[in-house]
């Protein structure tokens, strides 16, 4: 039985709005700076049978698995086990978790007793324990990242407040206050999606709600055949590459092979690199994420919400051993990088196919910088994501210094960083000229962040890429700028790696400068005006 | 005698109010030179400019300034190595899968900003000084380059020590009087630099377009014998001299909006309701807001055109829900209303003016919730057919006849504006049931009940000539200025000195402010903290009340608390450590008052021999009464009931019962 149009309209709209508000409220009750200011965190509705309905669009790597991560949960502990104070939580990598930092959390949501869904939320935690703060650059397995907690059911009134979970996670992270506050917003964001589930429930029935829950993901999954239902059959083959693994010099491939039929789309990565002993693999849940990410931006209007839907239509799947499919006890935390070259990878593909859709490369290597420093009161743990320019597009000139396409981290306001981090003094925060790739349509600007080390003992480590390799252009357009990270120690000037750790001393200052788009189409077409107003801007020099 | 004129984008509302007369005015906005439309309303008037006392004007300048990009050429000075300070901005994305992403585009381009070497540390220490003398020649040369008519100057951690901007400011006065300096700190002494540097430049760049504006405006009105007071609204819901709007031109930007709230306010208060959401229904959007106790919510920040305007605001919700909304099906099969609209031009389908997509006024007309032959009080054609017509195709893609498409149509705009009131309302710890619900603007009270009883409110009031509550509300707005300042304290025993000594430093600059300019008569003060607990980057609002020399720490802690369990459903222990990060106060001398409308009052309901109409609404076929507000009194006239009020129109559905008291206000109850 159909629902009516109108209640339809009115109860899919409404679990949107429920699922944006908690993904806002996570991020303003939030403690670590990496949720609260950079936001990366996300939330999700989900029916009963397991299904994420309704999300809040704000991380593109942690949506389009949320359900996968819920599944193991769920035949460990069945549905009808649980009751109203219980809760599932999981970031475990090798079972169908991100990485180690990214901690779901799971509630039940009851109406009259009985359950009428699930309430998610993600969230980057700032500090996992293992073997480095923040992040350890030189972990070869999963064990050196941080704490492993598989797929279980506990409950919030016996192991949380000061209960045994609490108490387990508290001891083994080096940042325990800003930890546990984060997982309490987790908490908090769940209540409130599951008090905005009852009201519908109350206001609709059950039933209805679940007629209408299973119609959202009917309806998406609808608009996403019907959009790709219009592409020339066929199988697309196309690369991308890491500049590296960390370790040795050589370039890592990833590979994919898209095959469009009728109205669905399969997407394989068979003749990728194997998995590699450093940081950089992607669990498969990343792994299809970035792949879906990609195929939904390119192949579909952004109005089409994101839901289980989708994984309806587009069939993703990686070789287990390989880079994109690791095994126990492969380490995971540099995952965005391969996952990016996912994206990279299936667009290009995608480009054989509608090339006026796709966009060239951009810096897309999502960058941490961790700064940590152990003073008498403790580690205090420093943060940020960085991005780079976007692509261009085949009608608009690429976006300058913004996160990368599966991050959408925010930056941490100078102010607001040198007030919490009084080791660190921001020097420049700026476009880099000339990183943009020349092309009729221009790639965006990369970005120069400089930070003056105000104390010893400061401890960097991150994990960054196109040192090497650029963000390739489209028809004839440039390629983008490359990054680069530089100590400069008095006199000295000190190159870093891409995938590295580095002990900082007072005065020290450390340059990073992230990596420009790729341009669309050959420079001479570019229109005059437009090259003049680049130029007079300082952001192309004359002549370039 | 006291006028409000009110500038909108189609109309400029006038309401006059001399001893127990009221009287209003509407002419046709004049966009391109907005005053001459303010003009022709104070003569339309007839009034005599030397009579007039209080002058009140409220106006689109500000905003269409930045929207059409038409404000001042404005040099901007920041801290060395922030150049790029605007065109970074915050490094996220509000659409993650816009491959095609752009940054809303600020007011000044890159050559337009000039880095100082100079730095204050996050400590407040001074890092490095500025060079006077280096830097004399710099401006100057960089002022005469871009012959500038306006210096935004927004330093690095200014917001503690504005020393750096001080000095940068008195070094362009000595080398370009003619130019007008804005310093940062003057603006919104906040932390946040993007923030805090994108809202000194609009207020640089909003300025001299005022400033010419209200120029203008004052020498016509001069010429013509106007000497009374003269004062603009802001969009913090309270006015300031006119003179003094140089230095205070971001407040100007929504100041509409935020006129139409303190109207709604001022009517409602007088009938004794202190919580009230306000709907204001137009032809392209809704705008909704909270009145608690009588006080408009006010938000620390808003948006124009995407960029940060970082100063306090009436809390309003817009969602693109008006009379103009395009009703459509989306490739997935889902009915949609809105965000896109056909405006005023060309309008809705009936309208006849060569608009043909199907809009919520066209599914009025169809269900007969409006009457073709009175629309707008009879004053324009509309062809219900063109509306038959724009909808036919829709209706015949969902398989639906046409009327009950329309109420389907209706129904969905309204579930729009009922999520907006959610979001100012249940998202911020307010159960909506405890409020009345106030429509005004062409649309808000045909849709009031229907959205009242989704939400659980069961009264409405429907202010008589809502049509002009903006032009009322100038005239019951009060003097307002607000200062802040942010200054991370931690609350406990050792800082409760520092506090109330802030606050009382804050009280008497922004009490001392308006003195200055001239505001007379007894001045309140509304302190609030912006609170969190250490760790956090978001604040929490905290309205402090009782005398600041008495307030402690655990008052302040258990407000706080009270305050983040409403927004985010949970509080922390009491032993977990809270700062206030930035303290504000609001100062207010209270000028103004609400008109009051009388009207003859009538002993009994007359709706019993009224004419009846055939309505299709809430999935229901039923006649419906068709009446005027003269035709209703104090002995409620149960529904349903289709009220036609001039340029609006009040739908009273069967469960819901209104009377007309003796200021000509309808007020609606639904029946248990």
């Amino acid at each position: 039985m159909a629902l009516h149009n109108v209640d339809q309209a009115i109860i899919h709209q409404a679990l949107l709005a429920a699922s944006y508000e908690m993904g806002v409220k996570l991020i303003r009750s939030a403690h670590s700076p990496i949720v609260r200011e950079a936001q990366d965190c996300s939330a999700a509705i989900i029916s009963a049978a397991g299904d994420v309905v309704a999300q809040a669009e704000l991380t593109a790597i942690q949506l389009g698995s949320i359900s996968a991560t819920l599944a193991p949960c769920l035949e460990l502990y069945p549905a009808q086990s649980l009751g109203e104070r219980d809760f599932f939580i999981s970031n475990d990598p090798f079972s169908n978790g991100q990485h180690v930092p990214d901690i779901f959390i799971f509630t039940p949501a009851f109406f009259e007793g009985e359950l009428i869904g699930f309430i998610a939320t993600v969230a980057h935690h700032i500090d996992m324990g293992g073997g480095a703060p923040g992040l350890n650059p030189e972990a070869g397995d999963v064990h050196q990242e941080g704490l492993i907690i598989p797929p279980s059911r506990y409950s919030l009134d016996r192991d949380w407040h000061g209960g045994p979970l609490e108490r387990l996670i508290a001891a083994n992270v080096r940042m325990p206050e800003a930890t546990i506050g984060d997982i309490n917003a987790q908490f908090a964001a769940n209540s409130i999606g599951a008090k905005r589930l009852t009201a519908l429930a109350r206001r609709y029935g059950a039933d209805d709600l679940k007629l209408a829950m299973d119609e959202m993901l009917d309806y998406t999954e609808r608009r996403i055949r019907a959009a790709i239902e219009l592409l020339p059959d066929g199988r697309y083959c196309a690369d991308a590459q890491l500049d590296n693994d960390g370790q040795s010099d050589d370039p890592v491939l990833i590979h994919t092979q898209v095959d469009i039929e009728g109205d669905s789309i399969k997407i394989r990565f068979d003749g990728s690199a194997p998995q590699v002993p450093t940081n950089l693999n992607s669990p498969i849940a990343s792994t299809i994420a970035a792949a879906v990410a990609c195929a939904k931006s390119v192949l579909t209007d952004p109005d089409i919400p994101f839901n289980d839907g989708a994984s309806r239509v587009i069939d993703v799947d990686a070789p287990v051993g390989s880079i994109l499919n690791p095994t126990r006890p492969a380490a995971v935390r540099a995952r965005l990088l391969a996952n990016h070259r996912v994206f990279n990878a299936v667009m290009n593909a995608l480009e054989q196919v509608c090339p006026e859709r796709v966009i060239a490369e951009g810096f897309d290597s999502t960058t941490p910088v961790c700064l940590s420093h152990l003073g008498e009161s403790g580690y205090n743990i420093y943060l940020e994501i960085l991005g780079g320019g976007y692509g261009a597009g085949s009608a608009n000139d690429g976006c300058d210094a913004v996160d990368c396409p599966l991050s959408n981290c925010a930056n941490i306001p100078v102010e607001s960083l040198e007030m919490d981090y009084d080791f660190l003094r921001i020097e420049n925060y700026g476009l880099v000229e000339n990183s943009g790739g020349a092309g009729r349509q221009r790639g965006g600007l990369g970005f120069e962040r400089v930070y003056r080390v105000l104390k010893d003992n400061v401890t960097f480590a991150t994990y960054s890429d196109r040192f090497d390799t650029p963000a390739r252009g489209i028809n004839g357009g440039e390629p983008g700028g490359l990054a680069s990270m530089t100590v400069v120690r008095g006199d000295e000037q000190i190159a870093l790696t891409s995938k590295c750790g580095f002990d900082l001393q007072k005065d020290d200052l450390l340059v990073v400068r992230t990596g420009g788009g790729g341009g669309y189409g050959a420079p001479a077409e570019r229109n005059p005006d437009e090259h003049r107003h680049d130029v007079e801007q300082g952001l192309v020099s004359r002549g370039s | 005698m006291r006028v409000g004129v009110e500038v909108g984008g189609t109309f400029t509302d006038l309401v006059v109010v001399q001893g127990d007369e009221v009287s209003v005015v509407k002419v046709p906005s004049t966009p391109a030179q907005p005053d001459v439309g303010a003009i022709n309303a104070l003569d339309a008037a007839r009034i005599e400019y030397g009579d007039i006392v209080d002058l009140v004007h409220g106006s689109t300048v500000a905003t269409n300034a930045v929207l059409e990009r038409k404000g001042g050429n404005v040099g901007v000075l920041v801290t060395r190595g922030m150049r790029d300070v605007l065109a970074l901005q915050r490094h996220d994305r509000t659409s993650i899968y816009d491959l095609n992403y752009r940054k809303p585009s600020p007011v000044v381009e890159r050559r337009q900003i000039l880095e100082i070497d100079e730095r204050i540390g996050a400590d407040g220490s001074v890092v490095r000084p500025p060079d006077e003398r280096a830097l004399r020649r710099t401006i100057a040369n960089f002022i005469s380059e871009g012959a500038y008519d306006a210096i935004a100057i927004c330093f690095l951690n200014s917001y503690i020590d504005p020393g750096h901007e001080r000095l940068v400011a008195k070094i362009v006065n000595a080398v370009a009087p003619e130019v007008v300096v804005t310093c940062s700190v003057d603006v919104v002494a906040e932390f946040r630099e993007y923030e805090r540097t994108s809202t000194t430049v609009l207020a640089a760049y909003v300025q001299p377009a005022i400033e010419r504006y209200l120029a203008r405006l004052v020498s016509t009105a001069d010429e013509r014998g106007f000497s009374g007071r003269f004062s603009i609204m802001q969009s913090n819901g309270g006015r300031m001299p006119a003179h003094a709007m140089a230095q205070n031109a971001v407040s100007a930007l929504y100041s509409g909006p935020a006129a139409g709230v303190v109207g709604a306010i001022g009517i409602a208060s007088k009938l004794g309701f202190d919580n009230i959401i306000t709907l204001d229904m137009g032809g392209t959007s809704t705008d909704v807001s909270l009145v608690v106790g009588g006080e408009p919510q006010l938000s620390a920040q808003t948006r124009i055109d995407g960029l940060p305007v970082r100063t306090p605001v009436i809390d309003i919700a817009t969602v693109g829900a008006g009379g103009g909304s395009i009703a459509w099906v989306d490739d997935g099969g889902l009915l949609r209303v809105g965000p896109q609209s056909a405006g005023a031009s060309p309008g809705p389908a009936s309208y006849g003016r060569g608009g043909t997509l199907p809009t919520v006024t066209d599914a009025h007309l169809i269900r007969g919730t409006l009457q073709a032959r009175s629309f707008l009080g009879g004053t324009m054609q509309v062809d219900v057919q063109m509306a038959h017509d724009a909808y036919a195709d829709l209706a015949t893609r969902l398989g639906l006849s046409i009327r009950d498409l329309a109420d389907a149509v209706v129904r969905i705009a309204e579930a729009n504006i009922v999520r907006a009131i959610q979001q100012v309302s249940t998202e911020r710890g307010h159960d909506p049931r405890d409020f009345v619900l106030v429509p005004f603007g062409g649309a808000g009270s045909l849709h009031a009940a229907r959205v009242a009883e989704e939400l659980g409110i069961d009264k409405i009031v429907v202010p008589h000539n809502a049509g002009v509550l903006s032009a009322v509300g100038l005239l019951a707005s009060d003097y307002v200025h607000h200062r802040s300042r942010t200054e991370r304290t931690l609350l406990e025993a050792s800082s409760i000195s520092k506090i109330r000594s802030t606050l009382n430093q804050l009280k008497t600059e922004a009490g001392e402010y308006l003195v200055a300019q001239g505001v007379d008569g007894a001045l309140g003060f509304e302190p609030t903290l912006e609170m969190r607990y250490v760790g956090q980057a978001f604040e929490v609002s905290v309205p402090v009340n009782g005398e600041i020399d008495a307030l402690d720490v655990e008052s302040l802690a258990a407000a706080f608390a009270q305050a983040h369990q409403r927004v985010f459903e949970f509080s922390k222990p009491p032993d977990k450590a809270v700062e206030i990060v930035t303290f504000r106060m609001g100062a207010r001398a209270a000028t103004g008052s609400v008109p009051v409308f009388r009207a003859p009052m009538v002993d009994a309901a007359a709706a019993d021999d009224a004419e009846h109409i055939d309505v299709t609404e809430n999935g229901d076929c039923f006649t419906c009464g068709l009446v005027t507000r003269e035709d209703l009194g104090n002995s409620p006239a149960v529904g349903p009931l289709l009220l036609e009020d001039g340029t609006s129109t009040i739908y009273i559905p069967s469960n819901w019962s209104a009377i007309r008291n003796a200021e000509n206000h309808l007020i609606l109850e639904a029946k248990d």
